[in-house]
């Protein structure tokens, strides 16, 4: 699983081009269930289990990453951009950046030593910060370049000891889970989506959960973790090392209460949420059609949206161990 | 020489306090073409004689911004200290290097968006910690005074080059080049290339290695102020626009003047900087050790400077290479 991650993390795809990550997926998946991908990307996969339940199960990631989209080109050859999904100005500092997968660019800010000493102790405006690609006219960029181009901030993938640091952990963790399950055996049919567009409003998983008309969900993330220095205990969200995080509400869901109950008491290593904060998935899952009864699997997150996010290996296992956990007890009634 | 080539290891290599990576190599390349000898700290000093007792001392400085470790708590976190005037908005989500007992990849903590809250006032790195992925265990490898560099790897950006530690390693692999060129030639004057610990900290190592070497005129190389937006034309040069030759009150007017008359006889590409005061150089106390030392400045238009993705174009670097090959072989302004 760990050798999938990493590749996954290493494709670019940020919201509304997620190509290369639903092609990649497409491959490992193919020979081991059916699937189809609907009008926007989303891929909806179909595992054949020894047994078909008298409930339909969906089990989601999403594919995307947050971003950058190019706008405009200066007369100075330099890429105006906004971003696609929330990304902190600070983050974007003096950041290497991919464009379409394979140009390069920096982002550019005016240097302290130049600035006011009030000024050097604020972050720039978000708006005023520029791509350089190296090109010294509006017209040399612009024959690498095109309005609506994407870019993501560049990173390693690191493995340092029991911990990961790249970019896209959120939600590349939950497709290699997804990917798991599907190429093992399971005694129960389920489905499984891999969704698009989540960083701009949880779009893709509306029309795929429609396609599929569940009746559970198992949502698969990465959600912040600030069990960081400074923070307070009560502010922290959750805890690296302690396991999958279990959420009971967020800011887009109030989560399924037997099975966020049959989560904590599996036994397998697991957390509450300790924060209503965030959303994802669920929050349109949810409301499919007559509503649907779903439970969110979070990995513990460092510097989410970044690209030196950083998850715990331990996390991640014990994340696949109740996922499939919950989808077999979903499955065989265990929580009605 | 393969100025791109060597620039980047110089840059992928880290020079500060102990760690002499740069310095290593810069010694290993220089020694082929000039008597070398390091000095203490990181200086390294090579010597080519000339025809004449007449010395000209070129400086680059081999140092880089860092920083120091001052604290580690109990989670694995580090306090830091700057060393060199960083810019400390651009440092959330960015990979280092910890110089302990081993080398360890660190990631600056990012604000979890659920604790972002308005404007955050950047004036003290202490508030911005360090996260070493090794959790308690982060004691037994890490000290306090251990050293923290950037780690990016140099990349090349359209035409451009971006990296770290382009200041000065810019100006290091200039003089490199500068005494290959000048290895097999009849010079009318001693060379001396004199690559300077400390400028980052104030411009110390070249006071001391200025002492010892003792010229009759000096001319440092370093980087400046590069254009990009919302920088006004009147407060840098311009990148890909040739040599900045320094004009300022404490730097030597004959020696400017004939750098520009070389410049304009040779058709090399070069630009006017004119300071109204010191000029933040190695230059500001080379002119003043012992009875004074007449001093010129020559730099390359560099972006983003001091962070770990400056940018700039090797053509730069060349057009001073150029400039100084023609100064040293006229004899400087020894007989003007």
């Amino acid at each position: 699983m760990f050798e999938i991650l990493r590749e996954l993390c290493c494709l670019d795809a940020t919201s509304g081009n997620e190509d290369a990550v639903k092609n990649y997926i497409i491959e490992k998946i193919a020979p081991y269930c059916e699937y189809r991908v609907d009008n926007l990307g989303n891929i909806i996969a179909f595992k054949k289990g020894e047994k078909t339940p008298e409930k339909r199960l969906v089990i989601d990631a999403h594919m995307d990453e947050v971003g950058l989209i190019i706008t405009s080109v200066t007369d100075g050859g330099f890429l105006k951009f906004k971003t696609v999904g929330g990304i902190d100005t600070a983050v974007l500092m003096s950041r290497k950046v991919m464009i379409n997968g394979e140009i390069p660019g920096v982002i550019t800010a005016k240097p302290i030593h130049l600035l006011e000493k009030e000024e050097a102790k604020k972050l720039p405006k978000a708006d005023s910060l520029c791509i350089d690609i190296g090109a010294n006219s509006k017209d040399a960029a612009q024959e690498k370049i095109s309005l609506g181009d994407r870019a993501v901030i560049a990173s390693d993938y690191i493995e340092a000891g029991d911990k990961i640091l790249s970019k896209a952990l959120d939600d590349r963790i939950g497709c290699a889970v997804l990917i798991t399950l599907l190429k093992e055996d399971s005694e129960y049919d389920f489905y499984a989506t891999f969704s698009v567009q989540e960083e701009v409003g949880l779009r893709g998983a509306r029309t795929a959960v429609f396609a599929v008309n569940p009746d559970s969900a198992i949502v698969v993330e990465a959600t912040t973790a600030a069990d960081i220095a400074d923070v307070p205990s009560e502010k922290r969200v959750c805890v690296q090392g302690e396991g999958a995080v279990i959420s009971f509400m967020d800011n887009a869901t109030v989560y399924d209460r037997k099975y966020y109950n049959a989560a904590l008491n599996s036994g397998i290593k697991c957390q509450p949420k300790s924060a209503v904060a965030g959303g994802n998935n669920s929050g349109a899952i949810h409301l499919n059609r007559e509503g649907v009864r779903t439970v969110s699997v979070s990995v513990p997150c460092r510097y989410i949206h970044s690209a030196s996010s950083v998850a715990d290996k331990g996390d991640i296992k014990s994340v696949l161990d109740m996922v499939r956990e919950l989808k077999n007890g979903i499955l065989g009634g265990k929580y009605d | 020489m393969d100025i791109k080539n060597i620039l980047f290891s110089l840059s992928g290599a880290n020079n500060a306090f102990y760690v002499s990576e740069a310095s290593d190599i810069a010694y290993d390349i220089l020694s082929k073409y000039a008597k070398t000898q390091k000095k203490s700290g990181l200086t390294v000093i090579g010597e080519i004689k000339g025809e004449s007792d007449y010395t000209i001392m070129l400086d680059a400085h081999i140092d880089e911004v860092s920083f120091v470790v001052t604290n580690i708590d109990e989670n694995g976190f580090l306090t830091v200290n700057k060393a060199g005037g960083i810019d400390i908005r651009a440092l959330a989500a960015k990979t280092v290097t910890i110089h302990g007992k081993e080398k360890v990849t660190g990631v600056f903590c990012s604000t979890p968006p659920h604790l972002a809250s308005g404007e955050v006032e950047y004036d003290d790195i202490s508030k911005i910690k360090i996260d070493t992925m090794l959790g308690k265990k982060a004691k037994d490898i890490i000290s306090v005074g251990d050293i923290v560099t950037y780690n990016t790897k140099p990349f090349e950006l359209g035409n451009l080059v971006a990296g770290k530690s382009f200041d000065d390693r810019a100006g290091v692999v200039c003089l490199l080049e500068l005494a290959e060129r000048l290895s097999n030639k009849k010079l009318p004057c001693n060379v001396v290339f004199s690559l300077c610990d400390s400028e980052e900290l104030g411009c110390r190592g070249s006071r001391t290695a200025t002492f010892s070497v003792n010229p009759d005129e000096a001319i440092a190389i370093d980087v400046s102020f590069g254009d990009g937006p919302n920088i006004s034309p009147d407060e840098c040069g311009k990148v890909s626009s040739g040599a900045m030759v320094g004009i300022a009150p404490v730097l030597d007017e004959k020696i400017s003047d004939k750098l520009i008359k070389l410049a304009k006889e040779n058709n090399i590409p070069y630009q006017c900087e004119v300071m109204g005061d010191r000029t933040g150089t190695d230059c500001d106390v080379i002119s003043i050790t012992r009875e004074g030392v007449k001093t010129g400045l020559l730099s390359i238009p560099l972006r983003n400077m001091h962070t770990d993705a400056e940018v700039l174009d090797i053509a730069d670097i060349k057009s001073v290479c150029d400039i100084l090959e023609s100064y040293i072989l006229s004899g400087g302004i020894k007989d003007v």
